[in-house]
């Protein structure tokens, strides 16, 4: 059994861990760099350790640092948070080597979902689908145009050595193909020197959508149900809402078997998301999984009910699932706005600072999970997120209205936050509509 | 508002407790599975530092290597054939405790000696592998490590295989006295008849390298590389600080040091090792080949255009000589050859860089490149001294020509200089000496010699790197006496006449060809940059195949006498 967790992240992640091990009776470590010490995990855990100046190199990612603090705090587990040190595969192996339990999957898991190819090989043989792709390189248009084909159109031709957009151009249709696959290869030889070309199927505006999944050590793996995460600003998630309007019970119950095939297939154990694209005529393939407790992560928990950090923690102590499949209902509509110190008219440069006021919203069915209060200074090393507001109601439509309202009268004063420009999502004719994909913001 | 303890309903402990009772099923730290840095001091996960050639992730302080380990990071797996295993030498001193001493040290490495020597592949090349070991006695160099090192060399020398050592030691073993002195003249001995085959001998210092190590084997490389920030000397710093009763300047005998003075070719990092190592190796193998596949180079080579005039005067050709944005040497060897490595210091005093230098491909044959290098930006130009060369620069050339002509590769050089550098320090190390002496051996390399004027060609500064088989021209550099403006003051006191002079200097391509001082003029683009730079190199390319593909062909004697000839009837 866990007594003791050191909780090796910071900001409003570290509180929502602490948060849950008090309500599970379980003691508290906080680990904290210089730029933290009046940081609000700092303050609220049991006891605090600080490990290293501020940059998170020598802080919250050095890891024999945070080793050293679980040494000499006597804690007996480890929970990762999401960034810094929580996807790192050689982290969770130096845990599983000090007999620390490490809150996630196995170490060699990590390593196996982070490599993108062995991911992807992983999914292939458990019948997972994944974009389609040419695996052998193609030289000549001939030879490329009988892979387009199997693979179907649209198909996007990529150089090798690719990057910045560069040799790189879409065939909608056959007729499309020559030409595009020439000037890419051109464009390739001229950029990198190198005319080896990859074809894959392209996906066409898709959705972002994942699946929460739960696994414990014993073999029993359910999914919790889709987020929609299309709001996306270089690939950094803005808005995300479950259950997702593109979704019926039918495609939700395809999907979700999909996305527990293929955390079996990884021997899975732990919280863990599956991120699918979804294209409009409902083929969707596997993108990547992630391996930790994510952001949007409450969304989830408000339509199942269910805490999946107090899961995390209870599966890691070697507790069994108390819920099987049809036990998981989803109830309602809930949406997430991530708050972030930055300055949306100024290619959203992040804004640190000293916080002078403050006002965050309340009321039912308005959750707040965020590390910031009055006088509080945003540091200028870290993630610009301040917080996450989370509402739910019955429906989408009444959540957008409580979302609405909500950000209405969130005050944050002395810096710049994203704060308007949420709202101006939220109020988007065609983000009311659900007409969204990962273009959304791109559009505007 | 101060958060601090504001909520006083946390049980928060304000001290920090260690759980020593109770250890059973406790998380727990396994015993060598961090380790600390010697130089900054942090904790560090030994795996890291094993699978990062035992280099710290944190400060990058390089640690000490066991030769076994260098083995396994250097050589092809499974390749290394270990020679003379159990060579061990005496006690000729009888130095008390000195035989338990080395029985001890042999248990506690595994090793024989402070040395190991054998046989192994690097990328595929057969090579002589020689690696000291600094936990023995600290590498000293006694009868036993002399007698490998040697025994591996004539082996090296019968074979006809290159040698590569791995030098780190204090130098001579003082528990064997005398003995010890005489193996530095054994090792250096060895080499030298290594060398006199025509063998390449790299040698490559770590941390430390002192001593009669330093002054024997660690030195004579053909090629001397050295890890970064390594302790090199023949003197130990604390010695010499004790003799002289000075503090030694921050950084003094470290491997930048030594680079900075000219002692060694390169500093390679510890990652790069291998791949450095073989690419030279396979840029010194046997190549019967020196035509570059050319097969019908001669067609490749159209008679130049007319390159008459286009209406500039001398003045202006002066003049875009000189512009700031003509194309430099190092731009030229980047467009025309692959590979380039480039080599340091001239083993004397110091590493010039007005001028740049080392090997690389044409057309897949290794051949010698030196440049008077410029440079583009100010910060360069000052680095490269405006291309004015000191005579450290003129000794480095005619070092990387007599290793070219040890090698039998082609040397290739690209003049561009306002002159030999004009200073107290240049006269100082002898400047006119330096030049004379090039001349002296460039006269009889046993290697084909081009050398193409890019830009300036002033005055001897110029010609020390052009006593070549052919001298090419581009059209509008320059080759002269002297500059126009030095040429104006000594004939007319007035060194403002300069367009005067540069009209009445013959010193254009065009000129010196019709005066049959250079065989080609290049044709140029208007406003040649490196923008249109590919449109003379790939001129300049068809002529250095046909160059190569000719020369290679021709016998020593000949080539040594037509070199003569093509001076002499001048």
């Amino acid at each position: 059994m866990i007594k003791k967790v050191l909780i090796a992240n910071r900001g409003e992640i570290a509180v929502r861990i602490i948060r849950a091990c008090r309500e599970m009776g379980i003691e508290t470590v906080a680990v904290y760099s210089e730029a933290d010490r009046e940081a609000l995990h700092t303050q609220l855990a049991d006891e605090a350790v600080c490990i290293g100046p501020a940059p998170s190199a020598e802080s919250y990612l050095s890891m024999d640092q945070i080793l050293s603090a679980t040494m000499i705090t006597g804690a007996d587990a480890i929970h990762p948070g999401f960034g810094f040190l929580s996807e790192n595969s050689k982290f969770a192996q130096l845990c599983e080597k000090c007999n620390i339990t490490f809150i996630g999957p196995k170490s060699n898991v990590i390593e196996k979902l982070g490599n993108k190819s062995e991911a992807r090989n992983t999914m292939i043989s458990a019948g997972v689908p994944v974009i389609p792709g040419t695996t052998e390189p193609i030289f000549d248009e001939e030879k490329g145009a009988l892979e387009a084909e199997k693979i179907g159109y649209p198909v996007i031709i990529k150089a090798a050595l690719g990057g910045g957009g560069k040799g790189m151009r879409v065939a909608k249709k056959p007729e499309e193909f020559a030409s595009a696959f020439q000037t890419a290869q051109k464009e390739a030889k001229a950029a990198f020197g190198d005319d080896t070309m990859y074809i894959e199927h392209f996906v066409e505006r898709p959705r972002h959508i994942e699946f929460q999944i739960l696994a414990d050590k014993y073999g029993n793996v359910i999914h919790l149900g889709e987020r929609d995460c299309s709001i996306q600003r270089n690939h950094q998630k803005m808005i995300e809402e479950s259950p997702s309007i593109a979704l019926d019970e039918e495609l939700r119950k395809k999907m979700g078997e999909a996305a527990v095939k293929a955390a079996k297939a990884a021997c899975y154990e732990n919280a863990g998301t599956i991120e699918f694209l979804l294209e409009k005529n409902g083929n969707f393939y596997f993108m990547e999984m992630n391996t930790r407790i994510q952001v949007e992560h409450p969304v989830t928990e408000w339509v199942t009910g269910i805490d999946l950090v107090k899961e995390q923690i209870r599966i890691a102590s070697g507790a069994e699932l108390k819920f099987r499949q049809e036990d998981v209902k989803l109830t309602g509509h809930a949406i997430e706005c991530r708050i972030n110190a930055e300055n949306p008219e100024k290619n959203f440069r992040p804004s640190p600072g000293t916080i002078t006021d403050i006002y965050l919203p309340g009321g039912k069915g308005v959750r707040i999970d965020s590390a910031i209060y009055s006088g509080y200074t945003v540091p200028p090393y870290y993630d610009s997120m301040l917080a996450k507001l989370i509402v739910h109601a019955k429906s989408r439509e009444e959540a957008i209205m409580k979302m609405k309202s909500a950000l209405g009268e969130v005050i944050i004063e002395g810096i710049d936050t994203n704060v308007d420009y949420q709202y101006d999502l939220i109020n988007n004719p065609d983000y009311q509509s659900g007409n969204i994909d990962i273009e959304f913001i791109e559009r505007l | 508002m101060k958060l601090k303890d504001m909520f006083k309903k946390t049980n928060r402990k304000n001290y920090i407790s260690i759980h020593s009772s109770d250890n059973q099923g406790r998380p727990e730290v396994p015993e060598g599975l961090l380790k600390k840095c010697n130089a900054c001091k942090a904790a560090i996960v030994t795996e890291d530092v094993k699978s990062n050639y035992y280099i710290c992730p944190k400060c990058h302080n390089y640690f000490r290597v066991h030769a076994r380990r260098r083995v396994e990071m250097i050589a092809d797996e499974g390749t290394f054939e270990e020679w003379d295993q159990g060579l061990t030498g005496g006690n000729p001193l009888s130095f008390p405790g000195y035989e338990e001493k080395v029985k001890a040290l042999q248990e506690k490495t595994g090793l024989d000696e402070a040395v190991l020597t054998g046989k192994a592949k690097i990328g595929g090349v057969e090579t002589v592998l020689g690696v000291c070991d600094g936990r023995f006695m600290m590498a000293s160099m006694g009868e036993a490590v002399g007698e490998k090192i040697a025994r591996a060399v004539e082996r090296a020398t019968s074979e006809k295989l290159p040698v590569i050592i791995f030098a780190c030691s204090g130098g001579a073993r003082m528990q064997e006295g005398i003995v010890s002195l005489m193996q530095m003249a054994k090792t250096s001995a060895a080499l030298k008849r290594h060398s006199d085959a025509g063998l390449l001998y790299i040698s490559v210092l770590t941390n430390p390298t002192t001593g009669g190590v330093t002054a024997s084997f660690a030195m004579l490389g053909d090629i001397i590389l050295a890890e970064p920030k390594a302790l090199i000397g023949f003197a130990g710093p604390r010695v010499i600080e004790q003799t002289i009763r000075q503090k030694l300047p921050e950084g003094f005998q470290k491997s930048e040091f030594l680079l900075e003075h000219g002692f060694i070719d390169r500093i390679v990092e510890r990652e790069e090792m291998k791949e450095v190592l073989t690419e030279i190796l396979k840029m010194h193998e046997r190549c019967e080949d020196k035509t570059g596949g050319c097969t019908d180079c001669c067609s490749l080579v159209k008679e130049e255009e007319h390159t008459e005039y286009k209406g500039l005067t001398s003045w202006e050709r002066v003049q875009i000589s000189r512009k700031k944005e003509r194309p430099v040497g190092s731009e030229y060897i980047k467009e025309l050859f692959d590979g380039f490595i480039e080599f340091h210091g001239d083993r004397y005093f110091k590493d010039d860089r007005a001028i740049i230098g080392g090997i690389a491909r044409f057309h897949g044959v290794p051949v010698t490149v030196i440049a008077q290098e410029k440079g583009t930006t100010t910060k360069e130009n000052i680095e490269h001294n405006f291309g004015m060369p000191s005579p450290d620069g003129y000794r480095k050339a005619l070092r990387l020509m007599k290793q070219a002509e040890k090698f039998h590769r082609p040397v290739i050089c690209f003049v561009d200089t306002p002159g030999a550098f004009c200073g107290l320090e240049a006269e100082e190390r002898g400047q006119g000496e330096a030049i004379a002496r090039n001349l002296y051996e460039m006269s009889s390399l046993k290697t084909p010699i081009v050398s193409i004027v890019i830009g300036e060609g002033a005055s001897g500064g110029a010609l020390a790197i052009a006593l070549a088989d052919e001298v090419w021209m581009l059209e509008n550099s320059i080759y002269t006496i002297l500059s126009p403006e030095g040429f104006a003051s000594i004939l007319w006191k007035d060194a403002k006449r300069a367009k005067e002079a540069a009209g009445v200097m013959k010193l254009t391509a065009n000129h010196l060809k019709s005066l049959d001082i250079v065989e080609r003029v290049i044709a140029e683009p208007e406003n040649f940059t490196t923008a249109n730079l590919q449109d003379v190199t790939d001129k300049i390319d068809a002529y250095l195949a046909k160059f190569i593909c000719d020369h290679a062909a021709m016998d020593v004697e000949t080539l040594v006498e037509k070199r003569y000839q093509r001076f002499r009837r001048i």
